[in-house]
This record gives structure tokens, sequence and C-alpha cells, in this order.
């Protein structure tokens, strides 16, 4: 027997359903944010917020149940991919039969079948395929992502849109690795933001070339170079897919192959593919850890019922239990949120392409192909062609014959959603 | 591939095909399906435990599938235990789920053999005479107990077992070099290389193992065997490096290395302090019929210590990248490996004896177990837990420390005393403090009395707990949050997967989560 309640917007509650969580939202506290009103209204703020959870992967899964079961009612997914078989030993919202299917879409079935009153609103894309009129729908935003490029995007257009619009419209971020993880609060325009702590990112391993060419020496350099060098080769032209068994068999025995010749072991499917898709380990429990303290932000941040994390949270969990929680500084030159220029000195003698070299090379921006551009005059510009070949001898040419000294340049760039300002002085 | 090395991928690179083994043969049993509960098993059947256990006496209410993802409408009623078992079940098809349903507390007054059929018990939702008379039962059979509760924006957990040993605790290094005591197959062969002859494309590959065993003879010969001892003899020795040096190389990545590590080359190989007071520990002494592997193994290592391994532990036999041509490096991991391998035998002659003196086959102890030993031998561990009992006797508490941990405002310790005065609130009120908001502003008083108590009773003068600390408790009314619930079970089902597949390193003894603030702290209590 149950006590089913209709309430005024037809929601199926029953007696007690949010006992616990409107224990904190009856009454109020000392921990609780400045005007902090107990009552109906933050209740009603709850339940109609929209938030949007991007990623219906191992922190989307989870966030997407925590949101919920907590009073989110009006949650939006979005998530490019299909569900694969080794997502199920942590994304529990999908069964064997699932696969091939979109996961924003197998999530929000699920969520929605099981918590009732819920609406989850699924988009199988990209988020480069909405527009600002999708995103400043929402109260909150949460990212359960597992790249630093959409990261990026995300972080820049709704900073972007902030400023515009002097909002503040929170992004809750998370991200985890194998027995690691964190999780962040970025309040725009207030806090840093995810392009502030770009150099924090792990280095991703690389190998030298002349290694993988010459003198291979461990199991990864052999399969780096089938995939790297041989596949090209072999196919070319042909794009290599990670995810394709066929792709991953030819570089294990083309890998083995080149092992032998080096007396080289360690060679295995396994490590392969862990190679080829630089696979991160993952498991359940650190998914949960860091989707529902970022879940735990949400509800903290939309009710105000009680401080909420200052700023960044790492967590550790491979030697014994770690956290650390600290407050992240904004930068100055932050090219997404800051207010000034970042500054470079260079030789006035040196190539334009060394000036580029220069910013490339930067961990704390991360180019991948940028072009350069004063308030006058396009230094070298990436695209289109006919610009790109126009402004290719520029490359050879001296800095100081192209800018004078502490101008202005404009950085763009396919890894840059915005621009970055750059001044420029001559070292004497 | 098979399709359950496929699902299991992306969690069989970090515990790999043993620790999946050690998971799934696994019973784990969770006492009350509460929301903190049936998370902390999501997270184990998910990966593939053998089989969990759902022991509760009550029935579902209304606030348990508020917060409960397992738990739906129509359960309202029925047994709670049977009803979790069912949703948990269908996270994974290759985990077997069962539920009792029967109230823990009366099993562990009346039926305590019950505990003795699984691996690893997880307690949440019990009074406090109940939870001690437990941890007993669970103490004296040597099984590992985890007391799991979350409380408003609180999260707690203890670890309670005897004695949990690990091998593979994960260290982010594995150097085993031996560049002060070279065996002779590894001086051999760095005397092979003719430096004097070498083409500089050569000379550029050569490991920088080799050249620092080179540089190494070298400043021995002429010092008396012995190795630099000072900050003066360690600079010249660096500075040796640096002058075999040729200046027609193509770059000099390898003596980079080689100046880079060159601390190495003087810093003694030894036995790890810890890692002696483990081989001499009492339980490898004498060896019984009922001495776990570890120690056993242990005791082999610790004779060939004092034998064949000549005061040093087994050789790892790992070796770094390092700038090389493919044929020097493979001959030099080979010379590693090999010498490793003809350690471990030893060691596994000896272990055969040792199981032999106990009337046990030799395959009673897998090679796979003696290699992994032997290779970490230097990074072994051993965490004897205190007893709950030793926690919460009064004269075995360790309330001095909790005085002094309290005097630093910021420490989640102050959870941990207000989470005990609440227990001691239920046991005199038998309700928890502000469970209604009609309680709310009286029972800040009263709790307030509780926590005076409890601090007269520790002895603690130079600490309180402040007033807003005990109005935020109150205010908690003991709910659990669907969000801390989640949080928490994430983490203790880690701690639980590094218990039963004793890789990487759980915390001892106690951790508290602060979820407000979003820190935690590890306390040994």
């Amino acid at each position: 027997m149950c006590d089913a309640m209709q309430t005024d917007n037809d929601v199926p509650d029953w007696e007690g359903r949010w006992r616990d969580v409107y224990t904190y939202l009856e009454r109020s506290g000392p921990f609780a944010i400045d005007g902090f009103e107990p009552g109906d209204e933050v209740k009603e703020v709850l339940h109609t917020s929209k938030i949007l959870v991007i990623g219906a992967g191992g922190l989307g899964c989870e966030l997407l149940k925590d949101l919920a079961l907590v009073g989110f009612r009006d949650i939006h997914v979005i998530d490019m991919d299909t569900i694969d078989i080794s997502n199920l030993n942590r994304q529990f919202l999908f069964r064997s039969s699932d696969v091939g299917r979109p996961k924003a879409e197998v999530a929000a079935e699920f969520i929605m079948k099981r918590v009732p009153g819920v609406t989850v609103t699924p988009y199988y894309g990209k988020i480069q395929d909405k527009d600002d009129d999708y995103y400043s729908q929402f109260a909150l935003i949460i990212c359960g992502l597992d790249s630093v490029e959409a990261r990026r995007w995300i972080n820049a257009t709704i900073l972007r849109m902030c400023e515009e619009n002097e909002e503040i419209k929170p992004i809750i971020d998370g991200g985890t690795e194998g027995f690691k993880g964190q999780s962040r609060v970025i309040l725009p325009t207030h806090t840093a933001c995810y392009e502030c702590s770009l150099d924090m990112q792990t280095k991703p391993t690389t190998f030298p070339i002349c290694t993988i060419a010459n003198t291979p020496r461990l199991p990864e350099h052999c399969i780096e170079w089938a995939s790297v060098i041989q596949w090209p080769k072999i196919f070319p032209g042909k794009k290599l897919d990670g995810d394709d068994p066929e792709h991953i068999k030819w570089l294990l025995d083309t890998a083995l192959g080149r092992a032998n010749q080096f007396n080289i072991s360690g060679v295995t499917y396994t490590l392969t593919q862990g190679v080829v898709k630089n696979i991160i380990p993952a498991i359940a429990s650190t998914n949960a850890i860091i989707a529902a303290a970022c879940a735990n932000e949400a509800f903290k941040i939309v009710t105000s019922c009680a401080g909420y994390l200052q700023n960044y949270m790492m967590y550790v969990g491979d030697q014994g239990v770690y956290t650390y929680t600290f407050s992240l500084e904004k930068k100055e030159e932050c090219p997404v949120c800051g207010s000034t220029a970042l500054k470079l000195e260079v030789n006035p003698e040196a190539k334009l392409q060394e000036l580029i070299d220069i910013l490339l090379d930067r961990r704390e921006i991360q180019l991948k192909r940028p072009s350069l551009r004063t308030s006058s005059t396009s230094l070298y510009m990436q695209a289109p062609k006919m610009l790109e070949e126009q402004t290719r001898p520029n490359l050879e040419k001296k800095i100081g014959d192209l800018i004078s000294d502490g101008e202005m340049i404009t950085v763009t760039d396919v890894a840059l959603p915005i621009n970055m300002r750059l001044t420029v002085t001559f070292a004497k | 591939m098979d399709k359950k090395t496929q699902k299991y991928d992306r969690q069989l690179r970090l515990w790999h095909a043993h620790g999946q083994a050690a998971l799934e043969q696994a019973k784990v049993c969770l006492l009350n399906g509460s929301a903190v509960g049936t998370e902390t098993l999501k997270n184990l059947i998910l990966p593939g435990i053998g089989s969990f256990t759902v022991v509760d006496g009550k029935p579902v209410a209304g606030s348990d599938v508020g917060n409960n993802f397992f738990l739906t409408v129509d359960c309202i009623g029925q047994s709670r235990a049977k009803c979790v078992t069912e949703m948990l079940r269908e996270l994974n098809e290759e985990v077997a789920g069962y539920h009792v349903e029967e109230d823990p507390v009366d099993l562990v007054e009346n039926k305590p053999d019950f505990f003795l059929q699984y691996s690893i018990i997880i307690a949440t939702q019990l009074p406090e005479s109940a939870l001690l008379k437990l941890a007993d039962i669970c103490w004296d059979a040597n099984i590992p107990l985890v007391v799991v509760r979350t409380y408003g924006f609180l999260a707690y957990a203890r670890i309670v077992v005897p004695e949990h040993t690990i091998i593979e605790t994960h260290p982010e290094q594995l150097l085993d070099l031996r560049f002060d005591v070279p065996f002779p197959a590894l001086l051999e062969f760095a005397q092979s290389f003719d430096f004097e002859k070498t083409d500089s494309m050569a000379f550029s590959h050569i490991p920088y193992v080799v050249i620092l065993l080179r540089c190494l003879e070298a400043w021995k010969k002429r010092h008396d065997g012995k190795l630099p001892s000072n900050r003066d003899e360690r600079n010249q020795y660096k500075q040796s490096i640096r002058a075999m040096q040729r200046n027609d190389l193509p770059d000099a990545e390898n003596f980079d290395e080689a100046y880079a590590a060159a601390h190495r080359a003087w810093t003694e190989t030894k036995v790890p302090s810890p890692i002696r007071q483990m081989l001499d520990d009492a339980k490898a002494d004498a060896i019984t019929p009922k001495t776990p592997n570890f120690w056993i193994i242990a005791r082999a290592v610790r004779d060939f210590v004092a034998n064949e391994g000549r005061g040093l532990l087994p050789l790892a036999g790992a070796v770094p990248d390092m700038k090389s041509d493919t044929e020097s490096y493979v001959k030099l991991q080979t010379l590693y490996r090999t010498k490793a391998r003809e350690d471990c035998n030893l060691v596994r002659n000896r272990v055969t004896s040792l199981l032999a003196s106990i009337d046990k086959p030799a395959d009673a102890i897998t090679t796979d177990e003696i290699e992994r030993f032997c290779k970490f031998s230097s990074h072994l561990k051993v965490i004897r837990y205190r007893s709950l009992r030793e926690e919460y006797t009064l004269n075995t508490a360790r309330s001095h420390n909790i005085g002094q941990w309290l005097q630093d405002l910021d420490s989640e310790i102050i959870y941990y005393v207000l989470l005990r005065a609440v227990d001691a609130f239920y046991e005199t009120h038998k309700r928890y403090p502000g469970f209604h908001n009609e309680e709310v502003e009286t029972d800040i008083g009263l709790l307030k009395k509780c926590v005076t108590a409890l601090l007269a009773e520790w002895q603690i003068t130079s600490a309180t707990v402040s007033d807003d600390h005990i109005h935020e408790m109150v205010r908690a009314g003991a709910s659990e949050i669907h969000t801390v619930a989640a949080l928490h079970g994430g983490v203790v089902s880690q701690e639980i997967i590094k218990l039963i597949t004793s890789q990487y390193v759980p915390m001892d003894n106690t951790v508290v989560f602060n979820t407000i603030k979003s820190t935690s702290s590890v306390f040994v209590l």
C-alpha cells in the first residue's frame, strides 16, 4: 500500500519521499549561505530548476541518478557517443542489450523509468551543435566530460555568455582517472575558469620519433611504430579506428613482428588497445565519488542551504583516502576570463615561425594551429587556403619587420574557443 | 577477447586478472539496505564481486524510496532486504545476490555464527551496542568489518580487521638497480663496453646504467673500494660523469640521465627499515598450518636475505626505460630479469621447504604470488588496525589525540565527536536530535549536554565544540541525502576493493568527509 500524493504539477510524490532533502530546506542553520530562507519557495526552486548534464558516461550516469534523487526534476543531458561493452563495468544505466544505442537516450529512459516525476531530455550529439539560446535556459551546468577540448569549449561559451548578459551561470566540472579524480566549481567571472588551470592537466605520454623509428626498447614503442609509421605506409589515406577490432588486430600483429625482430617482450592485445586509444583505467567507485560531489554542489548552490566548494577538490584513492581542497586563483591573463593580455618578450630578429613555436610549447595555452593577426593586418592565418598561402611567406620574415615593439596580437586557434590577446615586446 | 574481459577491461588495467579473481571470490554482506549501503554495493557489484547478501528486517518506507535508487514506490511496505536485492542483482548478471529478512541486531545477539560465511561485512544503521558486539565477532573470526554512515552532509567510515597484508601497493616507481653492489653479470656487462673505440652514434646510445657503473667502478678503484661519502666527493663523482662525455655527440641524453641519477650510485642498497621490521615480525617466526601465505613467504625472504641474499632483498628485476640502443637495453633488461628469477627461485625453494614442514604441497602457494612478493618486496605493507573495542573503551581510547586534534578548528575530528555525541543522545532519548522540526530548538541544548559529557569522559579540557557545529548537527536531523550517500558509497566501495584484492593501500582506520566544505581527513582512532 502506498500513499501517492498528487501535487499541483501532477507530480507523483508520496509520503516521506523528500524527508531527507527537505530536512535541510525546512530549517536554517549557521552553515547555510547568507540569505537562505527555509520553506516552500526554496523547495520550488529546487524542483523547477533546469540543469544541464554534459556527458552520459561514467560520470554522467551517476550525475543523472544523483540529481534526480536529490530533487532536480528538469534535467537535460548531452552525449555524442553510443554504448560500448567496455562501458558496462561502471555506466550502470546501460545493459549489454543497449550496446550500440546512444548513451544520452538510454540514460534518460532508465532514469525516467526508475525515478517518478523527473524529466530527462536527451540530446545525442555534440555540445557545439547547441547555441546560446539552448545554454541560457539552464540554472547550472555540470560537466562529466572526458576531453580537454570539450571542456574548453563549454567553459569559453558560458563565460562569454555570462559576460555579455552580466549573469552568473555556474559550471561544475568533474573528471576521473583510475583512483584519482577532481571536482570544481566555476562561477564565471568570479572564480578561476577552466582555461585558467590548463597547465594542471597531466601531460600525455609521448615517445620521441627517433626511438620509435630506430631504437625501440619497450613494447609501447613497437605499437607506436605500427600505428604511427607503418599504418599510414600500408594504408595511405585510411583513418585508423581504435574501436575497430580488425584495426587493433592488424596493429597487434605488426607490433609483434617488430618486437620479435628486436627481442622485445610484452606486446599484448590489451597494451595495443591501451596505447592506440590512450585508454584511461576507469572504475565505478571513483566516478561515484566525483559525480556525487558535483551533484552535491549543484544542490547546495541552487538552494543555498549550505556553503559550497571553494573551489577545487582533488581526490586520490590508491594510497589511503586523500583529498586536497583549495581555492584556485583566477589568472589575470587568462584568454577566456582574464582582463589583461598575455605578455611575451621575443627577439625581434627571430622569425615569425619561432614566435608560433614558442606559443605551441606553452603548457598553459595548449594551442594546435594558431593564427595571428594585428589590428591592421593578418600575420599568419591557417585558413582559408588562399589566405594561408598569402600569409605563409611571413613565417620566414623577422618579427621586428612585421610588428612594432609592444604591439597587441590576436591569436585564434581551433583549440581555443575564443580570441587570445598577446602583447609582444622586443628583447633588448 | 571474450565478453567478460571486454566488459571489465577498464578495471583490469588497475588490478589485473588476479585482482579480479579475488573480487569474484568475495562474498559481501550488507547490514541494512540503507542508501549508503546500496550505493556501496552498487560499486562492488558492477566490477563483479562473487556475491552479496543484504540483511535487513525493516519494511520499505516512503523516505527509503526517496533516497535510494534501488527502491521504487511499489516496494513500500515490502521487505527492504528483498526489494533492494532484486534491483541490485539487475546491475550485473554475473553476480549472485541474496537477502535475509531479519534484523541484523537479532543475528548479532542470537546467531553470531551467521556472519562467519562472509569475506567482508558492511555495517550501516546499527546501534552502538550491537555494533560493538558485531565487531567482536568479526575480529575473532578475522573478517574485515567496515562501519559506514552518513549524517546530513557528513560521512564516516571505519575499517576494522586485525591485520591486512599487501604485496602490491602499486608504488609510483620501482627502482632496484644496485649500482653500489652490482651482481657479477651486471658488472661484466658494464665492462664489456669499449668507451674508447665506440663511434659517437653508439656512444650516445650507451645506457646510463652502464655509464654510472663504469664511473663508480673507476671511483672505487681510486678510493679504496668506498662509495662517494660526503658532499665534495659526490660532486667530484658527478664531475667524473661529465668528464666521460665526449664533445662530438649528436645529443647527450644518456649522459644527462646519468647525471640526474648520479645519487643512486652512492645510495646504499639495503632492506628498508619498515620491511626489515616486517621480515622480523613474530608472525614469521613459527610457521604453522594456520600461518597465512604472506607470512610464509616473508619467512622465506627473511631467510634468503640472511643467506644467499647477503643482506639484500630479492632483486626486483624491473628496469626503467632509458636512452639506449635496442640491443644494449634488451641485454640489460634480460640481465636484471635473469638475476631476479634466480633470486625468486631460491625464495621459491625456501617456501616449498616451509610448506613441507607443515605438511602442505608446494603448489599451496603459487609461483605468481611468490614472484610478486619478490618483485615488490621493498614496498610491502602490513596494516594492523585497532579494534572497535579499543576505540570505544575509555582507557584505550585515543582521547588524548582527539583533544589535540580538536584544537585545530578546521579539523574534521569535530564531526567524529559530534557523531559519538549523537549516538549518546540516541541511547538516552531513543531518537535522533532534530529529527522533527519542532524538536530542533530544544535538542540543541540537549545535544550540547551530550557533547559536554563526552568531552568530560575523555578528559578533554583544552578544546570545545562550537555552538554553531552543534546547531548544524541538530539541523541535520539524521537525514541521509542521496548525494552524500552516493559519494560515500564510492569512497567505501573503493576501500573494500582494496581490502578484497589486497592491492593498493586502504586507509587506516577512520575517514570523515565533510561535504559542505568538500574536505576529508583520516584518523587512527
